[in-house]
């Protein structure tokens, strides 16, 4: 995202909505966009409706009322003059905006959001079978984001383990080789709000997988949301909870289930 | 996506908190699925959610979305999500779109035993299940517990921790209501999966902390 310097009135929302907090005061008093930071999801742009006043007029208004000790204090969700500029985006910082605004769709997969379904479909799919775990490790999540070298770092130690790296995934797209989960070099320095390794294990790797990543968390400036799913059982018990629980991990109360009501049923052989 | 799988809470406030969303499989079913998503939101609007959306067209709480053009600018392939506070409800959207059959896939998020119960009171058994294995990383760099409850609303992260700091001010300068705060939040959030009931309570629970 850019800022106009001639329209901005430093109003700050936009410092308060952005994701990343890579908006800041300039010396000036005007919002300036750190672009190493911003992860291109636009929903400062989004969000902040453009009041379309002329920002003379609001420096006016500013300068009666600071005459009678009043502050103009504009509405949180406004941007008073429209100073908000999103800007034509090359690769591969385009990469941003695939990966954070959901508004977009990934080109390599056609969904939308960060581009995968995995279990959401998985009734008509079949994409984890019986005796599978759907492993997503979503990095960045919540709140800090991720460069894809963090990224890297993470499926490069998975990859050694030879997990099946989901094909319809925008992540697996951009590896280099996922042999040995290497990501395109030119990509490494490029920031996304949370983007998801996804991959599917015969079940009885779950705990090797589970402790790889405790060590590689360890290696990487940002958090991990993690995931695991699998197909239940005719009786609508979940395989993976006993895997998970006995490599001494905790799941959670809350999660998501697939009712099954997808056609054509997927099935299995 | 996991949009909705990591939100963050305690089970009590997990329970008021349920997300019913459908996806049509691309190469699967998803040519020719828009008419479907259409009456899929219609079910669900039948019911009241808090708040629906799609990733395309944003939620049907921002200020520039008009509910019939919502659901006719609908396209194959997209889904759609509404969400509810109450199981009974719930309910009453799963035995409305088995009845319609769609055939497309539907899942719930929230806490699992508590749907599980609900799919079999309509008799259906569940398909496929996912779990958050919560937080993992640098969680130095993580907020307080009641920030993230709120920013984990919505799944993409749209809900900056400086906003929701921003509400709890403004609620706690009697600037804005939790309700209004909590709308704000909301507009955010363009799947629609945002809890705006959720929200205005833990926003209320920050301020009281205060």
């Amino acid at each position: 995202m850019e800022i106009d310097k001639k329209k901005c009135v430093g109003c700050g929302n936009c410092y308060v909505i952005c994701t990343m907090g890579a908006i800041y005061l300039d010396e000036d008093g005007k919002s300036v966009v750190n672009q190493d930071e911003c992860v291109e999801c636009s929903t400062c742009y989004r969000v902040l409706r453009n009041e379309r006043y002329m920002p003379w007029f609001v420096r006016a208004v500013r300068k009666v009322l600071s005459t009678f000790r009043l502050g103009y204090l504009a509405d949180v969700d406004v941007c008073p003059t429209g100073a908000l500029t999103p800007p034509e985006l090359t690769w591969p910082r385009s990469l941003r905006a695939t990966f954070s605004d959901p508004t977009t769709i990934h080109p390599g997969t056609g969904i939308g959001g960060r581009g995968t379904e995995e279990i959401k479909s998985n009734d008509v799919t079949g994409r984890i079978r019986k005796g599978e775990a759907g492993v997503v490790v979503e990095m960045g999540r919540p709140g800090i984001g991720a460069y894809f070298r963090d990224i890297e770092k993470v499926t490069m130690t998975l990859a050694p383990l030879r997990p099946f790296f989901e094909p319809q995934n925008p992540v697996t797209q951009l590896m280099e080789d996922q042999k040995t989960g290497k990501m395109k070099e030119e990509i490494l320095d490029e920031k996304v709000l949370s983007a998801i390794v996804e991959m599917k294990i015969p079940l009885e790797r779950i705990p090797a997988i589970l402790q790889a990543i405790e060590e590689v968390q360890k290696e990487i400036g940002t958090v991990i949301s993690l995931g695991v799913s699998s197909r239940c059982r005719p009786d609508g018990t979940i395989p993976h909870e006993e895997w998970v629980s006995e490599a001494g991990y905790r799941l959670s109360p809350n999660g998501k289930t697939n009712i099954g009501l997808g056609r054509p049923l997927f099935h299995e052989d | 996506m996991t949009n909705t799988l990591h939100r963050r809470g305690t089970r009590d406030n997990l329970k008021n908190d349920y997300v019913i969303f459908c996806t049509p499989a691309k190469g699967v079913n998803s040519e020719g699925s828009a008419s479907k998503i259409q009456e899929f939101i219609r079910i669900c609007l039948k019911y009241n959610p808090l708040n629906m959306g799609d990733g395309q067209q944003g939620n049907i709480l921002q200020d520039d979305i008009n509910l019939e053009s919502f659901i006719a600018n609908q396209k194959d392939g997209e889904g759609a999500a509404a969400v509810f506070t109450d199981l009974d409800t719930l309910q009453k959207v799963i035995e409305d779109l088995i009845q319609a059959d769609l055939r497309i896939s539907i899942n719930i998020s929230g806490l699992l035993d508590e749907v599980q119960r609900c799919c079999h009171r309509v008799g259906l058994e569940r398909h496929s299940v996912e779990h958050s294995l919560g937080i993992w990383g640098a969680k130095d760099l993580l907020p307080e517990r009641e920030i993230l409850e709120v920013n984990t609303l919505c799944g993409h992260g749209l809900v900056s921790f400086n906003l929701i700091r921003k509400m709890v001010e403004y609620v706690r300068i009697r600037r804005l209501t939790a309700q209004e705060a909590a709308r704000i939040m909301a507009k955010c959030c363009e799947c629609g999966a945002f809890n705006p009931v959720r929200a205005e309570q833990l926003l209320e629970k920050m301020v009281k902390k205060e």
